[in-house]
């Protein structure tokens, strides 16, 4: 059985008959761990890469099914349907100035792009791709994320703090107080899954859900727990930042919220981090309740293959998601945030805690 | 009846003389009882003041207040001359909330002051404008250059200091 | 808990205010103590231009005033104009009239609506009114080879008449408008966000709404049931049936409602006036020509006279626009120019509430009561 992704990357190149030689090389020469580091650069490099692919990609899916919806067409022009147009935003974005307005804190104004995309890519390291697709499967999986996604708000706060500038502090706040009101809903609504699971890591709650009720239903925790998947729905669409629930931005309130005075790659880094975080929080609700890569249908693909259909099943399930989100941007307003922080605190968090009480009840009675 | 000769009836001190403007029933004001004559009309159920209009005639100014009334549906117009001089009259702000920013604006554009009014600075011209450009003596030929000064204010001047010049 | 007041200084370049509009907010946190609007930063000097222009080089000017719907601009100058030289207007030519400015009232309506939604973070709904407005631009286009700014109501008539193939169009446009009113309503009414976002902001009480001197959608959104066009008809509209939309709530939800509601209402008074369209001149007096049936705009125009001279005297004449009582007042002097024009614009009335309406809401609230005023700063600043 290969449990992660470096023991997938060991089995494709020991069946390439390449691994042997090699690793006998590096024995040789008493540096063994240099092939180590070697293959996790290799693998981290993938998924760096991958990431940023599907980033690119989904700037251009979120314009064409906004376009769809708004019957327009979208970006047509740069390569076939407008697939190019984010290489070519990138490379605008590249080209602009890079401006630092004159009374902001250079310094924390140069962080905070990073400490926002970092974080976004740290996700990823616990997410099950595939079967045997997962960079490093930690015991606490799913403490980690909620943990490194924490990290995002102080990120937006540090940037609408160096901003000097009211419209990004105001953003940066609405921010701050957003994300630690729908946390704690995320967190109860997760800690219901792991209830059922007994365990934090990642692979053992796609594992949980691997097989079939009656042979017809899929195990997934959606079943078990509809109202802890609405929940944790809406509080990661908020923790996501999307409308309707676009705080930290609300273009028409704040013209950007905090990164109005951002520019070039600065505030591509910004846009890169919002669609990597909305690839990982898609990821992670399909990990947490709809079965991540599993599907009934897997124990009766070909060996060879299974590597391949769940990577495909958990990506088809993952733009799932993501499309509902932003087919949800597309047909809401946007709420208030004295009315959000009301929904957070007055009816998202006694709903969890009502789960939680529920689950963990009939987890006792032995009804599951 | 008509409203303008039934105002003239109730107030016979405050109005000059009654008539029409086009089709609309006028009465024309003495300056000084504008505000009595406006809550009388105010009591006689006009309460919509639909606009306030300045015009220089060279030698005296014309102010017209054109009112309507939204239960009997009527219109009344009310006009007040002034002196050409020293333009100045009652302000309606206290009876009529809509009149702040129409005397406001004109005095912004035609320089009729509005004694009374609470906040009677210029509206749509900036601070520091000088003259008032709907009187026919403005001086059309001389320009005037707007930027922002240091606090957010109008800074105005007639031969461009205020501009950033290139060399 | 004291805090510190916060200053924002919401535009003149800002995202929802439609515009160069600045608001001076005096901000406790998020909740707004006063709301000062400073204006004028579209201030184009109309009003003198009127007196320095001949009458009908003046109609082009009224067209830039609210650039969203022109129609009723160019109308309302000409109105005050016939009054004042007391020129007849043939009934195909009125009938004409309120063809244009029933449709532009649609299109005002569909870009207020849209950018209203728009403001509140949900962009689909312009885009959905854009596609509508751009069926309503082109018939605009037919009739006069403009899309926004007209110059197309001339004094004693129109300036061309009806061109082939315009009313089957206006007939699909409406067949098309109903179903798309409904999409609408499917799309917006009953989203819980929505109405959480709408009701009960930015309330205004009738008294208080005639005391300010708003007009149109906004009186009416505060159940002042008032129309100028039911209760001082100009035109054909007496012999028009119609309904007035009034809601008494007052609050930005109302003013919303009475704007697709109206929509509707526009949308049966042109299919009166399509179906009892009268033949015959579109131009009156016989002194000023009668102009073809067809032919380029610059062979219709000399059938107008250049030179207009009305006699001496005074007019105030006020129409229902989309946005509210829009009114012209003309002074002539029996010359070739206006002595003196005034603009009494909707949107510069209406706006005078906003202070009072924003008080203790928060900065997402003043974008959706303002978007309910619907102000285009063309006809604020003019």
């Amino acid at each position: 059985m290969i449990a992660n992704a470096y023991e997938l990357i060991v089995y494709i190149l020991t069946l390439l008959g390449v691994y042997e030689p090699v690793l006998n090389i590096f024995q040789l020469l008493g540096i063994e761990y240099v092939l180590k580091i070697i293959i996790v650069l290799v693998e981290i490099g993938i998924l760096f890469v991958f990431v940023l692919l599907t980033v690119m990609f989904l700037t251009w899916m979120e314009r064409k099914v906004v376009a769809m919806v708004q019957a327009r067409y979208g970006p047509m022009v740069t390569g076939p349907r407008g697939l190019l147009q984010p290489v070519m935003d990138g490379i605008k974005l590249i080209g602009k100035e890079d401006i630092v307005p004159a009374k902001a804190d250079r310094w924390v104004f140069t962080l905070a792009p990073f400490i926002v995309f970092i974080p976004a890519l740290l996700v990823f390291i616990p997410l099950p791709f595939g079967q045997s697709l997962i960079i490093s499967d930690l015991r606490v999986g799913l403490l980690y994320i909620i943990a490194i996604s924490a990290v995002s708000p102080i990120a937006i706060l540090l940037a609408g703090w160096a901003s000097n500038n009211k419209y990004s502090l105001m953003g940066a706040m609405r921010a701050v107080a957003q994300d630690i009101s729908y946390t704690i809903p995320l967190a109860l609504a997760a800690i219901a899954v792991v209830m059922f699971t007994g365990s934090l890591s990642t692979v053992d709650i796609v594992n949980a859900q691997n097989g079939t009720w009656f042979g017809v239903i899929p195990r997934w925790f959606i079943f078990l727990q509809p109202l802890g998947f609405i929940l944790f729905l809406i509080a990661s669409i908020a923790e996501m930042g999307r409308i309707p629930f676009d705080f930290q931005e609300s273009e028409s309130e704040l013209v950007a919220g905090f990164f109005t005075e951002y520019s070039g790659m600065k505030f591509a880094m910004f846009f890169l981090a919002e669609y990597a975080h909305l690839f990982s929080v898609s990821g992670i609700i399909v990990m947490l309740f709809l079965g991540g890569w599993a599907l009934p249908i897997l124990p009766f693909v070909p060996a060879a293959l299974v590597q391949l259909v769940s990577l495909g099943v958990f990506l088809v399930k993952t733009y799932a998601v993501i499309f509902f989100a932003m087919w949800l941007r597309d047909t809401v307003p946007r709420v208030r945030i004295d009315q959000l922080l009301n929904i957070g605190w007055k009816i998202m968090i006694p709903l969890a805690l009502l789960n939680l009480l529920v689950t963990g009840f009939l987890i006792t009675a032995g009804v599951f | 009846m008509n409203p303008a000769e039934e105002l003239k009836q109730k107030l016979p001190a405050a109005v000059v003389s009654t008539g029409m403007q086009l089709n609309k029933p006028m009465a024309v004001i003495k300056k000084e009882e504008l505000l009595n004559a406006a809550k009388k009309v105010k009591e006689m159920g006009f309460d919509h003041l639909s606009v306030i209009t300045g015009t220089d005639y060279n030698d005296h100014f014309e102010v017209v207040y054109n009112f309507f009334s939204y239960e009997k549906k009527q219109n009344l117009v009310l006009k007040v001359i002034t002196d050409h001089d020293n333009p100045e009259v009652d302000s309606l702000t206290s009876l009529w909330k809509g009149a702040d920013w129409l005397e406001r604006e004109t005095y912004d554009l035609v320089g009729i002051k509005f004694t009374g009014h609470p906040n009677l600075i210029r509206i749509l011209l900036p601070d520091g404008w000088v003259g008032h450009p709907l009187r026919k003596d403005y001086d059309m030929n001389t320009e005037q250059f707007v930027t922002m000064g240091e606090g957010g204010e109008d800074v105005v001047s007639t031969d461009g200091g205020n501009l950033l010049r290139r060399k | 808990m004291e805090t510190d007041e916060l200053l924002i200084n919401m535009g003149p370049v800002h995202p929802s205010t439609h515009g160069v509009l600045r608001f001076k907010l005096r901000m406790d946190g998020e909740i707004i103590k006063e709301c000062t609007p400073v204006l004028g930063y579209l201030h184009r000097g109309t009003e003198k231009l009127g007196e320095m222009k001949t009458y009908l080089q003046f109609i082009p000017y009224t067209d830039r005033l609210d650039y969203v719907s022109a129609f009723p601009n160019n109308y309302v100058f000409v109105k005050a104009v016939e009054e004042l030289a007391g020129i007849e207007v043939p009934l195909r030519a009125e009938y004409i009239r309120v063809i244009t400015m029933e449709l532009n009232r649609i299109v005002n309506h569909l870009v207020s609506i849209g950018s209203l939604l728009m403001d509140l973070g949900a962009a689909t709904m312009i885009m959905w009114g854009f596609r509508e407005r751009e069926n309503a631009l082109q018939l605009f286009e037919k009739l006069c080879g403009a899309r926004m700014t007209f110059n197309y109501i001339k004094p004693g008539g129109v300036r061309e008449d009806i061109p082939e193939g315009f009313i089957p169009q206006l007939n699909e446009f409406l067949k098309d408008m109903e179903k798309r009113i409904e999409d609408y309503e499917q799309l917006i009414n009953s989203n819980e966000i929505f109405l959480m976002r709408m009701k009960n902001i930015g309330v205004i009480s009738a008294q208080e709404a005639v005391n300010y001197g708003m007009t149109g959608p906004t009186l009416r959104g505060s159940g002042v049931d008032y129309d100028l066009r039911r209760y001082e008809p100009y035109s054909i509209y007496p012999d028009l049936d119609f309904k007035v939309c009034s809601r008494p709530e007052g609050d930005s939800y109302a003013r919303y409602i009475v704007r697709i509601d109206e929509m509707k209402e526009s949308l049966h008074i042109l299919r009166q006036v399509v179906d009892t369209m009268p033949e015959g001149k579109i131009v009156s007096n016989p002194k000023y020509g009668i102009a073809p049936m067809t032919g380029t705009p610059s062979a219709v125009s000399t059938y107008f006279p250049r030179i207009f001279t009305p006699p001496a005297g005074e007019v105030y004449s006020r129409i229902e626009a989309p946005k509210g009582e829009l009114g012209f007042y003309v002074v002539s002097d029996g010359t070739t120019k206006p002595y003196r024009v005034k603009i009494r614009s909707p949107s510069f009335c209406n706006l005078t509430a906003i202070p009072k309406m924003v008080v203790g809401l928060k900065i997402p609230d003043l974008i959706a009561a303002f978007g309910t005023i619907d102000v285009v700063l063309g006809d604020v600043d003019r």
